[in-house]
């Protein structure tokens, strides 16, 4: 296997549209129950850790494309093999492939979920998430920069949630958030962890990297992407803080959506109901690129085409979804794959791209070493 | 990809959803019974009696609105035995008003309120109320008479004095919100039979989800003041004539008899300002500063009001009368161990550490001790002077 990636021409899209891809796979599910996760651990100053989560993201990211630019074009699947060679390499990427299934399946089950607790009660589960998968498939199969557009409306359509965010802010109680900075560290660090559910997604920039056109701009539209995220969700969880009482966030199950009930247009007395039904816009870029992620696998580890693989994954995450059916089952999938995504996409990048480091300079040594000789 | 494989894929997407959206339930206008208002009675014990009343839209019908009462245990089988006795299927998404009597709300509501938080049909901004005597007679009353079904009047008359800042807001979120926060208490408005109306005839204040006691008249006004921002509102005082003597003017020729053996003042309030702080930490002290700038709209006697010295004088005796109100109020709260200000918020958020829970804000609630400051400013006087 070729450990860099070189993609036609017609595949590349541009730099700037890592904005979108970046902002559109960290927000989905997660965010309508961060804030509630989060206050579990950091109480009141849940919002600080939200934050800080953001800027450890930040501090992820420069790690890792550090390491994507010590070689020319590739994927993280090219680097496993470069590093651990064939058969440890491949091993760690079908490890990894598995993870991103999981993500692919806890996202749409997710929103399954909210969809049959919010509108329709009676709505088996199979139903939702065929059309779920079907549409994702669907997209997967035009390739990358179809994916990429999807993003990009994604993120442009939804945008205006923000906007109505503020209106639950007309009935905050802004001693909520008083005193700052209360709790201590532990609880502090646990929060940030929690918050790596919603904040995951922008691991996958190690499989899009090969395709975007000006390389070298990569990092700065990965920061500000991330950084927008940072924005929103740090706000998102503010909001809530002053909007519920302490224990009534502490029982609501996904506070935004709850927050949004408060929300009255003269036609419309139930807000909630459009915003639920628009979150199928937010979560489609994400089930696109976790289900093209993990498909690339295919091609590039066992030869076959990408889509044999998108159908495989596709059945099998269906087929899972017959075997949970209580939202307790659910929990105990999203708090596991919660823990995998804190360990596959906060702390394993940063592992590896040390490790592509010092291999790097061992190899650049040898050689002057050679030379000087 | 090629573009017969796209075509292929769309039409199956499409056939796909245009088959699976039948699957979902119908929900038909004309078959519902929208549930508008809800009342709840303690039957006796373990059994609660729910009354519902029912919108109907049917053409042929005289009249829309219906009322069921049942009895059950839990307030989700009131419903279901109340479907049994309708040819409508009930549904409560347009529920506007939730109606406890008072003997249920002394006893402790929370668990009815968090069977309608449970359910995602129901709004976040339905209205909650307490009766003095039963929910039913309240729903009951003039049944064939009635022009526009209760829940809408009752939406009506809750929303129109809330609008014109007469009340609290009590929706279901800001009961909740109140309920959870560890240093707030409930309020809710109480209502009453009158002359075969419904009036709103004071507030019910809660300790945690218990009515314990309640307020009438003036003393809403000052709650208003104290709890938030407050623009509206108009607000009576009598006093000794006697303070007022050298403003009283002398009407020459005229003959001017006194109705009252007080003065007394009508005072509007334009806009309020209140900063509750707490000054010290150990020994509780909280000062409330409230800047109020108002309007005087009405005295029994003719007073003087061309001399600044004279509107000065008002300024001062009127801000003090509001200190002793205020003051009384606030003492009547500690005593009755209610909070519906949200002093203990302002503690807890100034108090690093341990958060305090409910219980341990209550020990200390009654030790509090409060330094009540009231500046007055008259800026308008009416059209004459």
């Amino acid at each position: 296997m070729k450990v860099n990636l070189h993609p036609k021409e017609s595949l590349l899209f541009n730099a700037f549209q890592l904005i979108f891809i970046i902002h559109s796979v960290q927000v989905g599910v997660g965010v309508v129950g961060l804030p509630k996760i989060v206050f579990l651990e950091a109480k009141h100053d849940a919002w600080i850790a939200v934050f800080f989560a953001g800027v450890l993201t930040s501090v992820i990211l420069w790690f890792i494309i550090m390491m994507l630019r010590q070689y020319d074009s590739a994927d993280l699947y090219g680097i496993h093999v470069d590093v651990f060679g064939k058969w440890l390499g491949n091993l760690l990427s079908f490890g990894y492939m598995i993870y991103l299934t999981a993500c692919f399946f806890v996202i749409f089950m997710n929103y399954t979920e909210i969809v049959q607790v919010w509108i329709f009660p009676n709505l088996p589960t199979w139903q939702l998430a065929f059309i779920l998968i079907l549409l994702a498939v669907y997209a997967v199969h035009g390739g990358i920069r179809v994916i990429v557009g999807v993003s990009f409306l994604s993120v442009m359509g939804t945008l205006w949630i923000i906007l109505v965010l503020f209106v639950p802010l007309r009935y905050a109680d802004f001693t909520h958030i008083f005193p700052i900075m209360n709790v201590d560290i532990k609880h502090m660090l646990k929060g940030i962890q929690r918050t790596s559910l919603s904040i995951m997604g922008f691991e996958l920039i190690m499989f899009v990297y090969p395709f975007v056109k000006e390389k070298h701009r990569t990092l700065l539209y990965v920061q500000i992407g991330n950084l927008f995220t940072t924005f929103t969700y740090t706000l998102v969880t503010f909001i809530s803080i002053v909007f519920f009482a302490e224990d009534g966030l502490r029982k609501v199950i996904w506070p935004v959506i709850s927050m949004l009930k408060i929300v009255r247009l003269p036609n419309l007395e139930r807000f909630e109901f459009i915003a639920v039904s628009f979150w199928m816009l937010v979560i489609l870029p994400n089930l696109c690129l976790y289900l093209w992620a993990s498909s690339k696998g295919f091609s590039r580890i066992i030869k076959r085409t990408q889509k044999m693989g998108i159908w495989i994954i596709a059945i099998v995450a269906f087929g899972a979804s017959f075997f949970i059916k209580a939202r307790y089952q659910m929990n105990i999938v999203t708090d596991l794959i919660a823990k995998a995504g804190f360990y596959a996409a906060f702390c394993y990048p940063v592992v590896l791209s040390i490790i592509v480091y010092l291999k790097k300079w061992l190899l650049r040594r040898k050689k002057s070493h050679v030379k000087s000789t | 990809m090629s573009n017969r494989l796209k075509w292929k894929m769309l039409s199956v997407l499409f056939s796909c959803v245009m088959l699976i959206s039948g699957c979902v339930e119908k929900k038909q206008l004309e078959k519902l019974g929208l549930s508008t208002a809800v009342g709840y009675d303690l039957e006796k014990e373990n059994h609660i009696r729910g009354t519902v009343v029912i919108h109907k839209f049917d053409p042929l019908a005289k009249n829309l609105t219906e009322i069921i009462t049942v009895e059950a245990n839990t307030s989700k089988t009131l419903r279901q035995k109340q479907n049994l006795e309708t040819d409508q299927k009930l549904v409560s998404g347009q529920l506007r008003c939730v109606i406890y009597s008072k003997e249920l709300a002394e006893r402790g509501i929370v668990q009815l309120v968090d069977a309608l938080d449970r359910d995602p049909t129901i709004g976040n901004t339905v209205y909650l109320t307490v009766t003095d005597g039963k929910a039913s007679t309240i729903m009951n009353m003039d049944k064939e008479n009635q022009k526009i079904d209760l829940g809408t009047y009752l939406y009506n008359l809750i929303k129109q004095n809330v609008e014109s800042e007469q009340l609290i807001l009590p929706t279901l979120f800001e009961f909740n919100h109140r309920y959870n926060d560890h240093g707030k208490d409930p309020v809710l408005p109480i209502l009453k039979l009158k002359n075969g109306n419904v009036i709103l005839s004071g507030v019910a204040l809660f300790q945690d989800d218990r009515a314990v006691a309640e307020l009438k008249g003036d003393n809403i006004f000052y709650l208003k003041i104290l709890s938030d921002k407050f623009k509206s509102g108009t607000h009576e005082m009598g006093f000794d004539r006697s303070k007022f003597k050298k403003l009283i003017m002398n009407q020459e020729g005229n003959a001017f008899r006194t109705v009252y053996k007080k003065l007394y003042l009508n005072i509007d309030n334009i806009r309020s300002h209140t900063k509750i702080k707490l000054v010290d930490k150990k020994n509780l002290r909280f000062k409330v500063a409230i800047k109020i700038q108002s309007r005087l709209l009405e005295a029994t006697e003719p007073l003087d009001l061309a001399k600044p010295a004279n509107i000065e004088y008002i300024e001062k005796v009127v801000g003090k009368e509001m200190e002793k109100e205020i003051k009384k109020l606030l003492i009547y709260f500690q005593k009755n161990k209610v909070d519906p200000i949200g002093i203990g918020n302002e503690y807890i958020a100034h108090n690093r550490g341990k958060m305090l829970t409910k219980k341990e804000w209550r020990d200390k609630y009654k030790d509090v001790k409060f330094d009540v400051h009231v500046q007055n400013t008259i800026v308008k006087s009416g059209v004459i002077d």
